[in-house]
């Protein structure tokens, strides 16, 4: 059993009735595997794409999280694939923690004090150790320019 | 440009870099879409690779261009 994550990127004009019928036949092939289960289901909805696919300028993303054992990720790719209406999919594995969302603008330094915080459950602390070792400090220091400090 | 000598991947406590953040992913390339070299955003090396596997993913997924602001 692992953990994966799918995006899926639907052709913008299909309606909402059919990119279900179609997740839903797709999730199947995932469920037909032994103790898989599907684990949360995220509709981005329509959005802007970066370029143009197929001369698609929209798409309707999808994410959607799945444990499952590698042996049904053959036939369900395949399924992916012949659907002339997904424009896109990615499956990659999905394990270990996900950052919190950059905090926008330029200060990194107001970490986590929004105020719609979610209190995320311990997430970031027990990270790595942050003191780099001095290993890869290679790229040093460029800016001995002495006006620096005041 | 900037002094900054911390990695803001390492600032925020990074584990795993999320490739379908866009505006975090969109801050990391040049105006042309290109990946920003660590010279110039002072990223260490972990953090490094795993933004340009990011970065990848995330321009097969359309959410950043391959190349900015080219009209065929």
């Amino acid at each position: 059993m692992r953990d994966y994550e799918v995006v899926y990127i639907f052709k913008s004009s299909l309606t909402t009735d059919e990119i279900e019928a179609r997740l839903e036949g797709y999730h199947a092939r995932i469920l037909a595997g032994e103790g898989s289960e599907i684990t949360a289901v995220e509709h981005w909805g329509k959005r802007q794409l970066a370029y143009p696919i197929d001369r698609n300028d929209n798409g309707y993303y999808v994410v959607t999280q799945f444990t499952a054992s590698p042996t049904v990720l053959p036939e369900f790719e395949r399924a992916l694939k012949l659907d002339d209406d997904l424009l896109r999919h990615l499956v990659v594995l999905s394990e270990g923690e996900l950052p919190v969302p950059a905090p926008l603008g330029d200060r990194s330094d107001r970490r986590g004090d929004d105020d719609d915080e979610d209190d995320d459950h311990g997430r970031r602390r027990r990270g790595r150790d942050d003191d780099d070792d001095g290993d890869d400090d290679d790229d040093d220091d460029d800016d001995d320019n002495e006006d620096g400090e005041d | 440009m900037g002094f900054r000598k911390v990695c803001k991947f390492c600032e925020r406590n990074v584990e795993r870099m999320d490739y379908k953040d866009a505006d975090t992913l969109g801050r990391m390339i040049t105006d042309r879409g290109k990946i920003l070299p660590r010279r110039a955003t002072g990223t260490c090396a972990r953090h490094q690779r795993q933004l340009g596997t990011a970065i990848k993913r995330a321009r097969y997924l359309a959410l950043i261009p391959y190349i900015q602001g080219y009209h065929s």
